[in-house]
């Protein structure tokens, strides 16, 4: 065992004045070969070969072909759904930030004393953020049918979760002088807390806020595609059919509101910041 | 002190930031009003609460043969499947966007060719992975290979635009360092910028892997491999104790990935 | 009235902060605490509006008993009781008057404090707070915008806002030049002198507790070992407190 361990280590440096240095033994000694295991079974457990990649590729570029040029007389029927995926984003989005707050406040090291409550409510908070956001559709599809009612309750769920998280990291590592003085002034702790910390960290949290609209303006895409409102459901029919001049239209309309999105979003994190 | 203005003087000049405040107001009821116009809401099921009581429930009575089983419907099979999916997906689209990065950046080739790069990175960053998925699926199949593909351009987006920040934020004055010290161009690349590089390109490689893995349920839902589809059909089929033993298979792998991942990055961060 | 007696605090890892304290101090007197770091001054201080709990003796203010306070009376207590620290604590990013307003906020209402709806009458006594010490013209300036001297002035205005009856000041200007320092101080004499506000300041340095206080406190492991007017300090009695000779450190040397 030695042996083999000597093996890896780099040769011990002899200094001129006789001193031994014996460097560390690098970690790409057992990492190499780890990621390449992985990377031989992986390859034979999804049935990665690049063979069929080559043969069916053609296939791919035949779809971009067939896209152009896009179908633009589509763009009416495409005009609703967008503007359905946009404001369920929007509302849930905002809705899941709002929720965050508290919650975050309560997953707080510096805020909550009971190591206990932490614990549970971080735990709570953990368990919900590991559920995959279609998961959360099916369970909303149960409770209010199919629309975007439902799309935008998932997507509020969700960004909840993710918020929070983020949040109360914040919260972690920000400056408690305020929050001391203002709670020595008198002040309940929540007001402290309102007063003393969130001052410090609007502006983070508004761009956590926009941070996570434009992954939900991407993810909403995808809940019209189990029936939770949206474009995606028209994507997903227009493909079955091979419609793809329309397909191109409905990518376009979602590029271009995307692109929107992010523009927006990331002149008014450059101002806050 | 001298003052030169008095209290009610000042208490004038408070800024009243009406602007703002307008915007907000109206921002909120512009929300508000778009959200009942476009939003129907279509009245509460009972039937989704007992659902999701079934599924809590479930968690703890999972159906243990399916839990430890093994072949191909165990959880243990399609957690690994999911995470190879992931790593493969990760990897491969680690690979190609490491020169797409270094072709759209601007400290190596000239200004048109970085903004033609990164347009192009704009546009793939745009469509979220499902829409790949549902591409993909037409080209090569339902399956784990189609989920790998899908992953592995749906990484493009964000690995390219952040292994592009860490590029145009090398340090020139190691590689002039070096040059003075009579360093010929490839012990140039492997001293002067692979170290500053590997540690940045690691991370990222990592914390887009966290990512995948939950993109990997998803599109399993869309027919890409992984636990996903089993998981959709337990629910939907009202199998709670399958749902059960999936979703603790789920959770306890995310769980897992999401501490890994976070620790190896700060090792990297600031350790190594 | 504030009143110690045999005050002990011993922390949960067995230090013995302070041994028995005895002390009086009447309103409207300004007392300055003096001794080496760790001899107890923050933590004699800061039992006073209970930031740290007793554990031996008895302390009251006003014939109020302070280690039996919790919750809503706690709360009510304090708010006649400001405090000023050395780091200031402000909100760095908002304005001078928001940071003074935040001394408005235990006696209003929640919902009106989370939508900042401070009543006329609030903005007033804050916009006086600030007049008082003589930074009005700043009131709509960011708070980082302002020099060292300036934020704990604004610091000073929050707790004035408050309209308490007793200031603790820990350390109020250690991070401050000799020259500022003088003029916060003096603005806690004319504070204390105008409004009759009991003001009691942990001070590192000496010179400047010995020149602005009238009644100077030694601590030195957790006793007090002098009390009496800040004329009646010698040599000799600095030597008892702080066990040695003064250092540069311990003064200001303005």
């Amino acid at each position: 065992m030695d042996k083999i361990k000597k093996f890896f280590l780099p040769k011990p440096i002899i200094l001129s004045n006789g001193k031994v240095v014996q460097p560390a033994m690098s970690p790409m000694v057992y990492v190499i070969p780890i990621l390449l295991v992985m990377f031989f079974y992986s390859t034979s457990l999804t049935g990665f070969a690049l063979g069929t990649l080559i043969n069916r590729g053609s296939r791919f570029f035949d779809i971009l072909v067939k896209m152009f040029p896009p179908n633009f007389g589509y763009f009416t029927k495409v005009w609703t759904p967008m503007v359905v995926t946009l404001v369920m984003s929007i509302v849930g989005t905002l809705a899941g930030a709002a929720f965050s707050i508290p919650a975050a406040y309560l997953s707080s090291e510096n805020m909550v004393k009971s190591p206990l409550l932490k614990f549970i409510v971080r735990s709570i908070m953990s368990v919900l953020r590991t559920i995959p956001l279609l998961v959360l559709v099916i369970l909303f599809l149960n409770m209010f049918g199919a629309g975007a009612f439902t799309g935008m309750i998932s997507l509020g769920v969700f960004t909840f979760t993710i918020m929070t998280k983020m949040f109360y990291e914040l919260i972690d590592t920000c400056d408690m002088g305020p929050f001391e003085a203002i709670e020595s002034s008198g002040a309940s702790r929540v007001k402290a807390f309102w007063t003393g910390i969130m001052p410090q960290l609007w502006g983070q949290y508004i761009s956590i806020l926009l941070y996570n609209f434009e992954m939900n303006i991407r993810n909403a895409a995808i809940l019209g595609y189990v029936g939770a409102g949206g474009i995606g459901i028209l994507l997903n029919d227009r493909l079955g059919w091979r419609a793809y001049p329309e397909v191109a239209m409905i990518l376009l309309v979602l590029m271009l509101s995307v692109y929107l999105i992010e523009s927006l979003s990331r002149y008014i994190r450059k101002r806050l910041l | 002190m001298s003052t030169k203005i008095t209290v009610i003087e000042q208490l004038k000049n408070e800024p009243k930031n009406l602007g703002l405040k307008a915007l907000l107001i109206l921002g909120l009821i512009g929300v508000g009003i778009l959200g009942v116009v476009y939003i129907d809401y279509n009245g509460f099921t009972e039937f989704g609460l007992t659902v999701m009581w079934n599924i809590s429930k479930s968690i703890f009575t999972p159906n243990t043969a399916l839990l430890f089983g093994e072949g191909k419907n165990g959880v243990l099979f399609l957690i690994t499947e999911t995470a190879a999916i992931a790593f493969l997906g990760t990897i491969i689209g680690t690979i190609v966007s490491i020169p797409i990065a270094f072709l759209s950046s601007r400290n190596i080739v000239p200004g048109w060719m970085a903004n033609i790069g990164v347009a192009f990175i704009t546009v793939i960053r745009t469509f979220p992975a499902v829409v790949y998925g549902l591409m993909f699926i037409r080209v090569t199949g339902p399956g784990a290979f189609t989920g790998v593909l899908t992953l592995a351009v749906a990484s493009i987006g964000m690995i390219s635009k952040l292994f592009i920040e860490v590029i145009e934020d090398l340090d020139p004055g190691i590689i002039e360092a070096l040059d003075a010290a009579g360093c010929n161009g490839i012990q140039k690349v492997q001293y002067g910028i692979v170290p500053q590089l590997m540690g940045n390109f690691a991370s990222t490689a990592i914390y887009r892997f966290e990512i995948n893995v939950k993109y990997a349920t998803i599109l399993g839902m869309v027919g890409a491999g992984g636990i996903g589809a089993p998981l959709i059909f337990a629910i939907t089929a009202y199998r709670w104790a399958d749902t059960g033993a999936l979703l603790i298979g789920l959770i306890i792998f995310v769980l897992i990935v999401e501490y890994g991942s976070a620790k190896i990055r700060k090792k990297l961060a600031t350790g190594e | 009235m504030i009143k110690f007696e045999g005050v002990v605090k011993t922390y949960p890892n067995g230090v013995q902060a302070l041994k028995g304290v005895d002390l009086s101090i009447e309103q409207g007197e300004f007392v300055c605490i003096i001794g080496l770091s760790g001899a107890g001054k923050s933590t004699l201080l800061r039992s006073i509006n209970q930031m740290h709990q007793i554990t031996g003796g008895k302390l009251t203010v006003d014939d109020v008993d302070v280690s039996t306070l919790k919750g809503k009376e706690l709360r009510r207590f304090r708010r006649n009781i400001g405090m000023v620290f050395q780091s200031f604590n402000l909100v760095k990013r908002t304005t001078v008057i928001k940071n003074v307003l935040a001394a408005r906020v235990a006696d209003m209402p929640l919902w009106k404090s989370l939508l900042g709806l401070y009543a006329k009458q609030d903005k007033i006594i804050a916009l006086e707070a600030l007049d008082q010490v003589g930074i009005l013209e700043k009131a709509y300036s960011r708070a980082d915008q302002l020099s060292g001297g300036q934020q704990q002035r604004v610091a000073l205005a929050r707790t004035v806002a408050q309209q308490p009856k007793i200031i603790l000041a820990d350390e109020p200007v250690a991070s401050l030049d000799p020259v500022t320092s003088q003029q916060v101080m003096s603005d806690f004499v004319k504070i204390n002198k105008t409004l009759n506000i009991t003001v009691i300041a942990n001070m590192h340095h000496v010179d400047i507790a010995l020149k602005y206080a009238n009644r100077i406190i030694g601590v030195k492991e957790g006793k007090i070992v002098f009390d009496g007017p800040s004329l009646k300090v010698t040599n000799d009695i600095l030597k008892e407190i702080y066990g040695r000779e003064l250092s540069d450190d311990d003064l200001m040397g303005a």
